[in-house]
């Protein structure tokens, strides 16, 4: 005990061990070992390097960030950590801090932790979304389509959706989760397994219940990416009624 | 949970049957009617929880009472609880009707809304651009839809509309693709080199052979008849003295060339233009046959003879018979 409280300095060390003891039941093995650094650490690692090496390695970061998004599932700090950022870990924050700007002002993307527990981030668009669809006619994925009547039910039924509810929608609406679908394939699959895993939707199971039911919630993807208002305004168009419906869980 | 209770019941029904006649009010007859009305309470209970898993969709329709009817009748059985067993019973069925409950009440919350999946879909279908049919307009289209089918762009075309409820990040793409690009191009080049060498090879066998065949036939017969102008000239120059057939062979020069003059004389000899005779001197010479002689040689008896020559006999008939000059010219290149 007393040779770590040395090596960590004595300012740092209380703040670096309540961290781990919160997370790490929950996170991996790989996680529990990486402890915030403190700002004065930031400070002595960036002092030892040049800024040609952090920017490289922001660089790094960032192109591990843009290829992981391309299946849209969100990055966890411990993956980061474990195959990009490696030795430089002491100056992880600042690293995370440049990655952000460079998001922001190149990109025009967002890099948010939508779990400040287990620290996994997602990327958005820091863009206001067009209020029309836009004129190039470019090919839209049609899974949108299917989350979008997921997510809408789950809204207007108050935010939380017993499954049912949902696999009946679906099936007016020619999808049949225990059928292949021609455009979505295996559609319980799709829903339960990929859309939870991209943090769109959650899937919960209902205690008590027999025989086994889940209900569906919004994720913490959608409530960053999705408008509830816009959501309403489409459903608006599509009843041809004023949307005054659900307010009150806005 | 339920089943294994009842096995546990059945084998005490059939024991305490006999029991059961026994209606009066002592003190064993009491806990026998006990035991009976513990039964009952816990067959009881079980329907109750039974009717409100089975009739869940039923009871959440808020206009019946259902749920209600159900909990006063609990609250009727509890009064005659009084063991462990029962009140666990009691619990269970307190917990599912909490439940369902819950899932009123928040539909009352959310019934104020008015919110109809079953008109949102319907609604949907039609933005889909949902081609409903008329009466017995069916095809081979309508394939499992009972009323219209749904275009194939339909899934598409709702996505464009939603695209902007969502501030989803667009995925990063390299421009210049995967590296699957690359390996068919190589494939290509190697067939058509490939193909290049066998025409031009085809190309160059008849030509070659139409050569070859030239010079096997033709070539022959046309040294033949050089050599027998050769024959003549040097016959009619000096009509009188004999040709020494060393002297008409032998090229100096060569003696691969010597070999061929030898054989195409051999030629000549045979077809009777020309022929060979001893001088004085016992050495061979050769003369062209006169034009009314052909015949009268051709009947008389013929003779064979076979001539070899090495290298060596070649050298010492030049330097004897000192030749300087062949007198057979060599062919024209262009056969060769």
């Amino acid at each position: 005990m007393t040779q770590r409280k040395r090596s960590f300095g004595s300012q740092s060390f209380s703040q670096n061990r309540r961290q781990p003891s919160s997370s790490g039941t929950q996170e991996d093995n790989e996680d529990s070992t990486f402890t915030q650094p403190s700002t004065s650490q930031v400070q002595r690692g960036l002092e030892k390097l040049t800024p040609a090496q952090v920017d490289q390695k922001t660089s790094e970061v960032i192109q591990y960030f843009l290829v992981k998004d391309q299946k849209k599932v969100p990055v966890r700090r411990a993956d980061l950590v474990k195959h990009v950022v490696k030795d430089y870990r002491n100056i992880y924050p600042e690293i995370i801090k440049r990655a952000a700007r460079t998001f922001e002002q190149v990109f025009g993307l967002k890099l948010v932790e939508i779990d400040p527990k287990n620290h996994t981030y997602i990327l958005i668009n820091n863009l206001e979304a067009a209020d029309k669809p836009s004129p190039v006619e470019c090919p839209a994925n049609p899974k949108l389509g299917l989350l979008f009547v997921i997510l809408g039910v789950t809204f207007m039924k108050g935010g939380v959706v017993r499954e049912n509810v949902i696999w009946n929608t679906l099936k007016k609406l020619r999808v049949d989760s225990g059928e292949k679908h021609e455009e979505f394939g295996d559609v319980k699959r799709l829903v339960t397994e990929e859309f939870v895993r991209q943090r769109y939707l959650e899937y919960v199971r209902i205690p008590h219940t027999e025989p086994m039911e889940h209900e569906f919630r919004w994720g913490q993807r959608a409530d960053m990416e999705v408008s509830k208002a816009k959501i309403l305004e489409f459903m608006g168009q599509l009843h041809e009624q004023e949307p005054q419906i659900g307010r009150c869980w806005l | 949970m339920r089943k294994s209770r009842r096995n546990e019941e059945a084998p005490r029904q059939n024991g305490s049957a006999d029991f059961e006649t026994n209606p009066v009010g002592l003190q064993d007859g009491h806990d026998d009617n006990d035991t009976g009305r513990r039964r009952e309470i816990r067959s009881k209970y079980r329907d109750l929880i039974n009717t409100v898993q089975q009739n869940r969709e039923d009871m959440l329709s808020p206009s019946t009472d259902k749920l209600t009817e159900v909990l006063e009748e609990a609250n009727k059985l509890f009064k005659d609880v009084r063991r462990a067993r029962e009140a666990a019973l009691d619990a269970q069925l307190l917990v599912v009707a909490t439940d369902l409950g819950k899932e009123k009440a928040s539909q009352l919350f959310s019934e104020g809304s008015a919110f109809d999946p079953t008109a949102f879909a319907e609604h949907l279908l039609s933005f889909m651009g949902l081609n409903r049919l008329e009466d017995g307009d069916g095809g081979p289209q309508n394939a499992g839809a009972a009323d219209g089918y749904l275009p194939r762009d339909a899934w598409h075309r709702l996505s464009r509309r939603v695209e902007c409820c969502f501030r989803t990040a667009p995925s990063f793409h390299y421009m210049m693709g995967s590296f699957h690009a690359e390996p068919p191009a190589p494939k290509q080049r190697t067939e058509r080199q490939r193909k290049a060498p066998t025409k031009e090879a085809k190309r160059i066998m008849p030509t070659q052979l139409k050569k070859m065949e030239e010079s096997h036939q033709e070539a022959t017969e046309k040294e033949v008849e050089r050599i027998l102008g050769y024959l003549k000239t040097y016959h009619q120059d000096d009509p009188t003295s004999p040709i020494s057939y060393y002297e008409f062979v032998v090229d100096p020069n060569s003696f691969a060339r010597t070999v061929e003059n030898i054989f195409h004389t051999s030629f000549l000899i045979r077809d009777g233009l020309a022929r060979m005779y001893l001088d004085s001197d016992k050495l061979p010479c050769i003369a062209p046959v006169e034009e009314g002689d052909v015949e009268a040689a051709s009947s008389s008896s013929r003779k064979q003879c076979i001539i070899s020559i090495s290298p060596k006999i070649w050298k010492e008939l030049i330097d004897t018979f000192e030749i300087k000059d062949s007198i057979i010219q060599p062919p024209e290149p262009h056969n060769e």
